[in-house]
């Protein structure tokens, strides 16, 4: 908040009816906080009793709580699901009347704006955002809305800074809070024992000026806007990453996305019914008994309901994703090429009121992300699941390698099917000890476990017949972070039996290919042999992928490369532009490789090697896979060489 | 015949040609001939007299040895922009290595008397010249030493006691 000493009264809490006479004068009505029904709604307020003291709320996505008992301050509870355009806007007016006469004839009669004089007190800096936004809206362009305009004139705005946040809250990523520094006529800042008031215009100069309170010190002064700046800090910056965001959105109109967010979505219209900017309505018509009086009135719609894009023959709009991307690149996108201004002013509300929990910083997100900055390394948490455990039935068994063999299992469970690529499942098999293998591919109803007789229980896997059912549990770890290779390059490096983890990357790359760079694919084997998917690698080539195959060991048959797989890669510059590496095989060739792709020019935040170690658990209880300060199986498999530092390739660990 | 200035513009669209200077590509490039190749084609002879070194602009050439009971067998392969025919430079001036066309292309020859004789007279030249053919003959020792470690080798059971 921006306030000097000078301009600032300082109101003790006992004397705030004072301020509320003050508003009410000449037959204004206050409208402010109040409680009811378990929520905070926007009601009349005659005195101080029926703001709501001693409460606070706790917001989250889908989830909205008061809770009693926090001291005496009056405006700790945030934002409550009203938002002002209840008053600038209302739900519904009537707009014109139409009368039939009784010889045939019609009348057609506009209804004036008859605005009530209304003081809003306890108006947020989002809020006082979105006041502005509605009203380049509704005020802004070639046509105003009548009502609109008249009912914003004839109020005054009593701002309340934020002095407490809710975890839906994000001004701060959209520029409009939460320090109050327009459109406001007043504006309160709450301390333990009384406010700060500051004036934001004329009228509020003339209500300051009548105030009984004294002039605010400058301990006071501080300590208000000290709050705020805490404020800000809880809420942080980095919830929507705004900047950019208009044009990341409109290239994601194809996103798959806005199904999976679809299948969430109840098309319910409480996001858009909370929303301080929606502006959508419909012409309703109440008619009376005999059909004489009609009155047009202006209602509150959504692009969520199934009607709003509806004509005759057809809806325009008739999925569910086709709606939720509708509201979405509207309030976000296509807002700015409309008003000049995002249609969001972060007040959270969309997210509290879904009762589904969609967040729309994480649909953003997931949608839209920005563009890594080179040399940030965001944290990756662990792994957030510990799998499921499912038996799956052997369907069909393909050879590889003379002893490699692809296995293709039907899970019970599709959670399986849904895995990151580069995440593994633990495999079960009575009687024998279980070992982690990483998907090397998510079918549609089949997972893909290409298995290298290395052992018993992997002898015993590639020798189960069709029909058998084998434990599995997953997925586990963390995979391969694709959203980092968008718009970027992207080289696969993979030896040998090292493709089999990669390969579901390369299918998420190929489902989405427009959204990546080139892509080479730089594959090493022992022998022409040794090498898996054979078949598909020519497939790749022809959809997009630089595919350059190397063979330490040629045979008589071999036509294509001899040597090792880092010269596929030594005579490279990848400075040119910023890319991403994803290196899989043996420890030795991760070695090798990873050094030429750093010497090539990307950085070690963006090389990612996916590690082997014993595992049991897979959840990083057993203690097997440890590695200095990582357990392979949560903390990976998949790292990128900035995290692993110097624990790469360190002999014993 | 291709003009001296369009080969020394290609060979300068090379790695190994982007590391010399202009005017010293333009000289090598003045005694130098364009050559296409087929695949199978031979292009030096182990154990015969290496009389040019060469370039790849296009195509990929295979570096062959001949093992007794094994035939000839392919120990790399050459990339566009990377050299061959070192050994033109190297006393004895004799190939280590049968080399042929693996994929077909083109590449720029250099007979190896002018370029002996051309290095002999030219100091500068020959001071940006082999550093360049040291880096892609390390460059090859590297990979050698790398294909030795065996890198898709499976670990062997380690007995601690």
């Amino acid at each position: 908040m921006v306030i000097a000493a000078a301009e600032a009264t300082f109101l003790p809490r006992e004397r705030f009816d004072a301020l509320l006479d003050l508003l009410r004068e000449g037959g204004r009505t206050v409208i402010g906080p109040t409680v009811r029904d378990g929520a905070v709604v926007l009601g009349e307020i005659t005195t101080a009793q029926d703001l709501p003291g001693g409460w606070q709320d706790e917001q989250g996505p889908g989830r909205y709580r008061l809770t009693p008992g926090h001291g005496p301050r009056l405006f700790d509870v945030v934002n409550g699901p009203q938002s002002w355009k209840q008053h600038t806007f209302p739900p519904r007016i009537p707009v014109a009347t139409a009368r039939r006469d009784g010889d045939g004839g019609a009348t057609f009669a506009p209804i004036a704006p008859d605005p009530p004089r209304l003081a809003f007190l306890g108006v947020r800096a989002c809020e006082i955002a979105a006041l502005g936004i509605q009203d380049r809206v509704l005020t802004g362009g070639t046509f105003v809305d009548e009502d609109y305009r008249s009912r914003r004139e004839a109020a005054i705005v009593v701002a309340v800074a934020c002095t407490r946040a809710v975890s839906t809250c994000f001004c701060t990523s959209m520029g409009t809070g939460p320090e109050v520094r327009e459109g406001h006529d007043l504006v309160l800042t709450e301390l333990d024992d009384g406010f700060v008031i500051a004036s934001g215009s004329a009228v509020g100069d003339r209500l300051v000026a009548r105030l009984p309170g004294p002039r605010a010190t400058a301990a006071q002064v501080g300590a208000a806007s000290a709050a705020v700046a805490a404020t800000r800090a809880a809420i942080g910056d980095d919830a929507v990453a705004n900047e950019g965001l208009r044009d990341r959105l409109m290239d994601k109109l194809d996103s798959p996305r806005w199904a999976e967010v679809a299948d969430r979505c109840l098309s319910c219209a409480n996001c858009t019914m909370v929303c301080p900017t929606c502006f959508c309505t419909s012409s309703t018509l109440r008619s009376d008994l005999d059909g004489t009086v009609n009155v047009a009135q202006r209602e509150w719609d959504s692009c969520f309901s199934t009607s709003f894009a509806r004509v005759a023959g057809g809806n325009f709009r008739p999925a569910r994703s086709d709606r939720y991307r509708q509201w979405l690149t509207h309030k976000f996108a296509t807002w700015y090429d409309q008003f000049g201004t995002s249609g969001c002013v972060g007040c959270g509300r969309c997210v509290t009121w879904c009762p589904v929990g969609i967040d729309v910083r994480e649909e953003l997100a997931a949608i839209a992300p920005p563009a890594m900055p080179v040399g940030r390394v965001p944290p990756r948490p662990a792994a957030a699941t510990t799998g499921r455990f499912d038996v799956a039935t052997l369907r069909a068994v393909g050879p590889e390698t003379a002893d490699t063999k692809t296995l293709r299992l039907v899970p019970g469970d599709p959670a399986l099917l849904g895995g990151i690529p580069g995440q593994f499942v633990m495999v079960e098999q009575p009687g024998l000890p279980a070992f982690p293998i990483s998907a090397s591919r998510y079918g549609e109803t089949e997972l893909f476990l290409t298995v290298r007789a290395a052992g018993p229980a992997s002898a015993a896997l590639l020798a189960s017949p069709l029909g058998s059912e084998i434990g599995l549990r997953g997925p586990l770890g963390r995979g391969w972070p694709i959203d980092r290779a968008l718009g970027r390059d992207v080289v696969i490096a993979a030896g040998g039996i090292g493709l089999a983890p990669l390969r579901p990357l390369v299918d998420g790359l190929l489902a989405d290919r427009d959204r990546f760079g080139e892509i080479l694919l730089a594959y090493g084997a022992r022998t022409p042999g040794d090498r898996l998917f054979v078949s598909e690698l020519d497939a790749w080539a022809g959809r997009g992928i630089e595919v350059a195959q190397i063979v330490d060991r040629s045979d008589p048959g071999w036509v294509g490369r001899v040597g090792v797989v880092t010269s596929l890669l030594d005579q490279r510059d990848f400075s040119r532009r910023p890319s991403v590496a994803f290196v899989c095989g043996p420890e030795a060739m991760m070695q090798a490789t990873t050094r030429v792709l750093r010497d090539g020019g990307i950085p070690e935040e963006r090389i990612f090697v996916s590690l082997e170690r014993h595992m049991e658990c897979g959840i990083g209880l057993c203690g097997h896979c440890q590695m200095g300060p990582f357990f392979i199986c949560r903390d990976g498999p998949v790292f990128s060489l900035a995290e692993l530092g110097d624990f790469f390739g360190r002999q014993g660990l | 015949m291709t003009d001296t200035t369009s080969l020394a513009g290609r060979l300068a669209g090379t790695w190994f040609g982007s590391g010399l200077a202009a005017q010293d590509r333009q000289r090598l490039a003045a005694g130098a001939s364009l050559r296409p190749f087929v695949i199978g084609e031979e292009l030096l002879r182990e154990g015969a007299a290496c009389d040019t070194l060469g370039v790849v602009f296009t195509g990929l050439l295979g570096v062959q040895v001949q093992v007794p009971g094994r035939g000839p067998t392919t120990l790399l392969t050459i990339e566009p922009g990377d050299v061959y025919g070192w050994s033109a430079l190297v006393p004895p001036y004799r190939s280590t290595s049968t080399v042929l066309g693996v994929a077909p292309g083109e590449v720029i020859t250099f007979a190896a008397d002018e370029l002996r004789a051309l290095l002999r007279e030219d100091d500068p030249l020959a001071a940006t010249l082999y550093p360049r053919l040291l880096q892609s003959m390390g460059r090859r020792l590297t990979a050698t030493r790398l294909q030795l470690l065996d890198l898709y080798a499976r670990e062997r059971e380690v007995v601690p006691w």
